[in-house]
């Protein structure tokens, strides 16, 4: 591993991971480090709320897509700067949205940190620009073409493209790859998951069969250290999951049983839909987002019945990652969290 | 006593025997040798010609034209429509395959076993049995230089991290070693000269017409000739075993009026291809790639093509607009391809006074989906092996020179737009104690029948899932020297 930077830039601060990220940075545990941290925030709220964590962390306001504002999160640096782009939007209102910031935004982002003269970046990538498995058994290998799922999936897939470019003219530039993933500061729409478990309306489609890789956010944040401070060649990426998928049958029992033991009066799970459904929702989603549209409902629910596994021993083996949280502790954590921050579930 | 192929056929145009063989492929021949060697009178009919090995190129239009049916144009109907090639000549498929060996998996062997309740089919007698094979058919791995588009398979897999390894085949090689230099242990130069040697005759270019039944026992065979159409030839038998293939063995029993279960569960590898252009020579006309990747096995296989012009053309004709041009330079580009195991299943059916029965076969979702799967993995393993330029066999194909060109490839890949082909075809008469699945009982007797067998791919219960000629001689091999036992 090599040494802590002066400096560590985090876009996206404000959101799930980037929160996570920031927290780990500066709570007593295993990833706290000294030196400044910039962090990138949309707005003041997330400003004042990561300011109370630590005075090394500086926040700035300012958008991915402008120039000015990302030179602005440069400025006035001296010694070694690492830099952890978590910034992205999932779940927007329009198409044009996601290319904007998640492809036109990371452009931006290589550009001014490479004038920076950064040390090394870490980009956060996604499943979306492989698509899913054609078949249950089938797990995706750390190396696969790109078959993005709709826009998400496209703009992400643009991106990682940029970055490699930008690896292969000299930044050392890095990607994690995390699929879904679920842990403490989850925003609301995970916050429905639990609430749907208990009320036993989680929608299973077919069997419930499929398979689901998911990262608990700590170990997602450990992924994202690791691939920042052990040296390799840039331009590589890696999985970033829990040791290994579990079933959408496993995922939803598991969370009911996790939230009974936290004293939940959690309702057996009674909606069972056939694959058909699934089928249909995608092709509403793909209908909505060809006319420059997009809805989560349709775009969650569309995913539902598909399997997108990884496997995650070449994040072992290049950065010796070892996920150190499985499904019901981070669950349990995750449940946990929602009640210390008086979320009603 | 010594037989051989008789040319002569009696004045009164009629033949003898205690086992009528029809079919003289890897299940056939083993059937003719295991059963002259035990002192039954043999006789085997094949409807193709005798060919020696060597005297016609392998994978040439000259070897479609004299050693396949119809030229090796024949297609199973469907949502794609799949190509699919049979042997027809003396030693069937295993004069034209390209002769790759792999015993069927453990976990194969025990699945046959449960779910179709075949008796006494345990694995080490089986397996005793394949050594016995390896060492008649000199199966080896090649011992000297592989050929490039060999190697382009295996230095892709290892820069993927790919599982992969060389299949060894039942080639003998000269001084030299090279794998170009191998000579096909096919069936006319193993079994069939050790049934010849062993007293049974062999009947070559006579198409069988059709098995005379009377009730549930057998007669007599009508066949005729394939040069003289009006020369009428019968021949009397106390058994018949039929071993045409997984096509024709399943049309032969439903024409002598056989039914139960047979022709319904057409199983095969449906394969999509691609063909890869490189900057440099590449293309082996007459041999094909040694080494198939196996990472996603068994579910998904990669391997080499024939790529002859002729073929390397074919692979480009999807979108021969777009990819036409790059045909100039075959000699740079060598065609590969992506086989899956099929959750489909397929239909043989007799029609009367048609002579070729019609194939069709049903390609499930989530086979569709894992050709498109197989077809961009291949791409990018190409890619990583070196390819300057990937034309895809389906529709309105990109060429694929990047991996940003590997998104558009996957968007616009349907199984439907697809060329899907296939050369493993079984399980048309599935054999097992289980008479709700299979057509046969644990030995090959068709249920229903006293004196009618099959023995050939066509009793695989499904599709291994790799190459299938090990496990079609395990089972021949096996079933014969049952019969041999129990019909002295």
């Amino acid at each position: 591993m090599i040494p802590i930077p002066d400096n560590t830039v985090v876009t996206g601060a404000g959101g799930w991971l980037g929160t996570g990220l920031v927290s780990a940075f500066t709570d007593d545990g295993p990833h706290r480090r000294s030196g400044c941290i910039r962090a990138l925030v949309r707005d003041q709220d997330d400003a004042d709320r990561l300011s109370i964590l630590s005075d090394n962390i500086e926040p700035v306001l300012g958008d991915l897509t402008l120039r000015s504002d990302l030179e602005r999160l440069f400025e006035g640096l001296s010694g070694t700067t690492d830099v952890i782009h978590a910034a992205g939007v999932i779940h927007p209102t329009t198409f044009d949205e996601l290319d904007a910031v998640n492809h036109l935004g990371t452009v931006a982002l290589l550009d001014v940190a490479a004038e920076a003269g950064i040390r090394r970046m870490v980009h956060v990538s996604s499943n979306s620009p492989f698509g899913t498995n054609a078949s249950r058994a089938d797990t995706f290998r750390n190396d696969e073409p790109y078959h993005p799922y709709f826009g998400y999936g496209q703009s992400k897939m643009l991106a990682e493209l940029r970055v490699i470019e930008a690896a292969d003219r000299g930044l050392n530039v890095v990607m994690v790859r995390p699929p879904w993933f679920y842990g403490p500061h989850q925003p609301a729409r995970q916050t429905q998951f639990f609430t749907m478990v208990r009320t036993g309306r989680f929608p299973v489609l077919g069997d419930g069969g499929q398979r689901r890789s998911m990262v608990y956010i700590g170990n997602l944040v450990q992924g994202v250290v690791r691939a920042e401070l052990t040296p390799t060649d840039p331009g590589l990426g890696w999985w970033i999951a829990d040791e290994r998928p579990y079933r959408v049958n496993e995922i939803v029992e598991t969370v009911g049983a996790v939230m009974r033991e936290e004293g939940f009066d959690v309702k057996p799970n009674r909606v069972r839909l056939p694959n058909i459904v699934g089928s249909l929702a995608e092709r509403v989603d793909g209908l909505l987002q060809s006319s420059g549209r997009y809805n989560q409902q349709f775009h969650v629910l569309g995913e539902m019945n598909k399997t997108i596994a990884v496997d995650i021993s070449a994040a072992k083996r290049d950065l010796g990652y070892e996920p150190d949280v499985a499904l019901a502790e981070g669950m349990r954590r995750s449940v946990q969290w929602c009640l210390e921050q008086g979320i009603e579930l | 006593m010594t037989g051989g192929v008789i040319n002569e056929t009696p004045a009164n145009r009629h033949h003898d025997c205690d086992v009528l063989i029809i079919g003289s492929g890897a299940g056939g021949a083993t059937t003719a040798a295991i059963l002259a060697e035990a002192g039954h009178q043999v006789l085997i009919v094949e409807e193709g010609e005798w060919v020696d090995q060597g005297t016609v190129v392998p994978f040439s239009l000259e070897q479609m034209d004299r050693q396949y049916r119809s030229g090796g144009v024949t297609v199973a109907l469907g949502l794609p429509s799949i190509a699919y090639t049979e042997g027809r000549c003396a030693g069937g498929g295993t004069e034209v395959n390209s002769g790759l060996y792999r015993r069927p998996p453990e976990e194969t062997l025990e699945r046959w076993r449960r779910e179709y309740s075949i008796a006494e089919f345990g694995s080490d007698p089986l397996f005793e049995i394949l050594d016995e094979v390896e060492n008649a058919l000199s199966v080896q791995t090649v011992p000297g230089e592989h050929t490039e588009s060999s190697e382009i398979l295996r230095r892709g897999a290892a820069a993927l991290g790919w599982d992969h390894d060389e299949i060894p085949r039942w080639m003998t090689y000269p001084e030299s070693g090279a794998a170009i230099d191998g000579r096909r242990q096919s069936m006319t130069r193993t079994y069939l000269p050790r049934a010849f040697a062993a007293g049974a005759n062999m009947l070559t270019e006579h198409r069988l017409d059709r098995i005379i039944c009377k009730g549930s026992r057998a007669l007599r065979a009508e066949l005729t000739s394939t040069s003289n159409e009006d020369r009428p030839v019968t021949i009397s038998f106390r058994d018949v075993i039929v071993c045409g293939g997984a096509i024709q063995t399943p049309a032969i029993l439903q024409r002598a009026g056989f039914h139960h279960r047979i022709g319904r569960t057409l199983a095969v590898h449906p394969t999509v291809k691609l063909a890869a252009r490189f900057d440099s020579e590449v293309n082996t006309p007459d041999d094909v790639p040694v080494y198939q990747v196996k990472e996603f096995a068994p579910d998904l296989s990669f391997g080499g093509s024939a790529s002859q012009p002729g073929l390397v053309a074919l692979a480009l004709t999807d979108n021969w607009r777009d990819f036409g041009s790059a045909v100039t330079s075959w000699p740079d580009i060598a065609v590969y391809y992506a086989a899956i195991t099929s959750q489909g299943r397929g239909l043989v059916q007799a029609i009367p006074g048609v002579r070729d029965p019609l194939v069709t076969y049903r390609l499930t979702s989530r086979d569709r989906h894992l050709l498109g799967q197989g077809l961009a993995r291949l791409a990018l393993l190409m890619l990583e092996a070196g390819a300057v330029e990937v034309f895809p066999s389906f529709r309105g194909a990109p060429a694929v020179r990047s991996r940003a060109d590997l998104a558009e490839m996957t968007a616009n890949f349907a199984a439907t737009k697809a060329s899907v082909m296939t050369v493993h075809l079984c399980s048309t008469v599935p054999m097992g104690e289980n008479e709700d699945r299979c057509a046969a009982d644990s030995f090959g007797k068709i249920h229903g029948a006293d004196n009618v067998y099959a023995n050939d791919a066509s009793l695989l219960p499904d599709a291994p899932g790799v190459n299938p000629q090990a496990s079609v001689m395990a089972v021949s091999i096996r079933n014969a020297r049952h019969f041999a036992d129990v019909r002295s």
